[in-house]
């Protein structure tokens, strides 16, 4: 019995030990593994991906007052698919003339017609909770390529 | 007779690669195939210790590439099973002695008389694994349930999906410990397999029977009582083509576990 006493400590002790580290262990292994399995797979390095968050700090905060340090942009792989994760916390939803201005100083550097859409998509969201908004920022994301895209065929044309 | 030529190979070293080689090749002549095992890693060899053969070795591939001697006197037959032959590596070259079409028509060669070809890759993704890839039509690919592994499990991956030749490729998860995994410091099979999205030929458990086999150059198949045994059996079957489902590796083993297990048992702490 004293024997049984003294194992169960013994092995009690381990357990407790093991308990402290089972809970990142494994999952830190797997989620740092996925990371880096993601770099290798896209040729996305660390600083290309920072160099892409900052890019979508400056983009984003046209739109949204956020928390800058805290925007996460991840890879992520859902089956065969890769998916970039972008999460960002929302402090304070701008209000319409705040966006306004912001667009209209990116207006007076670049002329773009498709801004105005943009501007009206904006205020609707304005009201929608976070998670929405995150949506449309990443849809903002695409339309501003867009008009990205339609600047460079202009100018093509002009030096044509 | 046209035999398969499969790859055995990691990227990461001391995965267990040759290991695995040695007891998928002595399963599969246990069960009656004719077969050889190639071991590319020049240099470096090991598979011949592993199989105890190391003091039959008389010619290697090299002498074989450089006609100093003709293929067949150049296997070496294991000391149980007449079934199993060894092309052995020369320990003093490097690995330029060897090119891939040299490896490639001594596949093509021994494909006319054996039913598997197993060939042993060195670590690494240079010369070495592109001269042992270069004859395979399959790959197994062995990793472990660790970071640097499954990394480079990964990258051996896409190396093998790039290459016309191989037309499958199987993973093979060595060194599992189940308790780690219960215990949630280890990764589990599930994840490896979902990270690497490969299909899994095996799960072989971390056995320290395996130490004690590599001491005595005998393959831990031939113990009939070791888990890490019968699970290499199981890959082998699997190979073959017969539907093997995975060992249960969650029920503690062995006295100690058992033990382990009554004790915990009777105070409850069992997890």
């Amino acid at each position: 019995m004293i024997l049984a006493n003294l194992y169960n400590k013994v092995l009690g002790f381990f357990r407790q030990t093991e308990k402290e580290a089972e809970e990142s262990s494994k999952d830190t292994a797997r989620n740092r593994l996925r990371v880096v399995l993601m770099q290798d797979r896209t040729n996305l390095t660390p600083e290309l991906m920072e160099r892409m968050r900052k890019e979508l700090v400056e983009l984003l905060s046209k739109y949204v007052e956020m928390d800058k340090e805290a925007l996460e942009l991840n890879l992520e792989q859902d089956g065969e698919q890769v998916a970039l994760m972008l999460s960002i916390p929302v402090i304070r939803a701008k209000d319409e003339d705040e966006i306004k201005a912001a667009l209209e100083a990116d207006e007076k550097e670049e002329e773009s017609s498709e801004d105005e859409e943009d501007e009206e998509e904006e205020t609707e969201t304005g009201s929608e909770d976070d998670e929405d908004l995150d949506d449309n920022s990443e849809d903002k994301d695409n339309s501003e390529e867009k008009s990205e895209d339609s600047d460079e065929v202009k100018d093509s044309d002009k030096k044509e | 007779m046209s035999g398969r030529v499969i790859v055995i190979t990691s990227g990461k070293g001391g995965v267990g690669k040759t290991t695995t080689n040695a007891n998928i090749g002595t399963a599969l002549a246990r069960a009656g195939k004719k077969v050889v095992m190639i071991d590319t890693d020049l240099g470096l060899r090991n598979l011949d210790l592993l199989l105890g053969l190391e003091n039959r070795i008389v010619y290697t591939i090299v002498d074989v590439v450089e006609e100093r001697c003709k293929l067949k006197q150049a296997l070496v037959k294991d000391k149980k099973n007449p079934n199993l032959c060894l092309l052995a590596a020369a320990q003093t070259r490097d690995k330029s002695a060897v090119t891939e079409e040299q490896l490639k028509d001594i596949c093509e060669k021994l494909k006319k008389d054996f039913d598997f070809i197993l060939v042993d890759c060195p670590a690494g993704i240079e010369q070495g694994f592109q001269n042992a890839v270069a004859g395979a039509s399959e790959a197994i690919v062995v990793t472990t349930p660790e970071m640097s592994a499954v990394r480079d499990a990964d990258r051996i991956i896409g190396l093998l999906e790039a290459k016309e030749e191989i037309k499958s490729y199987k993973l093979l998860l060595n060194r599992v410990r189940p308790n780690l995994i219960k215990s949630n410091d280890m990764m589990s099979v599930d994840d490896v397999v979902e990270i690497l999205s490969a299909d899994l030929i095996g799960i072989i458990p971390e056995d320290t029977g395996i130490i004690t086999s590599t001491n005595k150059g005998e393959p831990i198949v031939n113990d009939e009582k070791s888990l890490a045994g019968k699970a290499y059996n199981n890959v082998a079957r699997r190979i073959i083509g017969e539907d093997v489902p995975f060992l249960n590796l969650e029920e503690p083993q062995g006295v100690m576990a058992k033990i382990k297990k009554f004790f915990s048992g009777l105070t409850g702490k069992e997890k």
